[in-house]
């Protein structure tokens, strides 16, 4: 079966104890194994302010993970998480050849930077 | 004169050149809040291609980077004294 490469990213509850984060995380990749596909990378952020307060909460803790899964994966994945009260939000984005590229780069640490001479951070600003 | 396109006040529009172009972005992450931010105004608008320069294709991606940001609450809607 045609897999393709996935990312995934989703703020949990603050209020829950580091034990229950872990839990949750493992709920979270269990399920993705368990519909068929294959975790890459799982990256924790931990708790982190929120931009705007989302169920009254101003903190979330982020984790952020990729994988190879066939399409029919996604639906039941997505359900189960909406489902639980404790993901405040998920977001799935498919990669093409693209934003795969980018990744490698990114892992690598070869991406190219926008803005790191002086000059350019100037001229950025003024923009603005 | 209609049409003329060496308007004088067109004069402190800057920058004309796709930054990403010239770096060589292929994509543009919506965990990279830091770019973001620097292509949205003080209420958290997104800047139009006259005043960034960007092409065409990378506003786009942009636009829709700068979405997804504000949908994971990495960056905000709406600025605090705003709302």
């Amino acid at each position: 079966m045609k897999k393709d490469f996935y990312e995934m990213t989703y703020i949990l509850n603050p209020v829950l104890d580091e034990e229950k984060f872990s839990e949750m995380v493992n709920y979270v990749n269990k399920l993705i194994e368990d519909n068929g596909g294959e975790l890459v990378e799982v990256d924790e952020w931990g708790v982190k302010k929120l931009a705007y307060d989302i169920d009254k909460k101003s903190t979330g803790y982020y984790v952020n993970l990729y994988f190879n899964a066939p399409a029919e994966t996604i639906a039941p994945v997505e359900r189960n998480m909406r489902i639980h009260d404790d993901i405040m939000r998920y977001l799935t984005l498919k990669y093409d050849a693209k934003m795969k590229r980018h990744y490698d780069l990114r892992k690598k640490g070869e991406l190219p930077a926008l803005f790191e001479d002086p000059e350019g951070e100037q001229e950025s600003d003024d923009d603005k | 004169m209609i049409n003329n396109p060496s308007h004088p006040k067109k004069g402190h529009l800057k920058s004309r050149d796709c930054k990403f172009t010239k770096a060589g972005i292929e994509y543009i992450d919506y965990k990279q809040t830091e770019i973001l931010e620097r292509f949205v105004n003080d209420q958290g608008k997104i800047l139009p291609r006259r005043v960034t320069g960007n092409s065409a294709r990378h506003q786009r991606q942009l636009s829709t980077a700068v979405k997804r940001a504000r949908f994971m609450a990495l960056i905000p809607y709406v600025t605090e004294n705003l709302r």
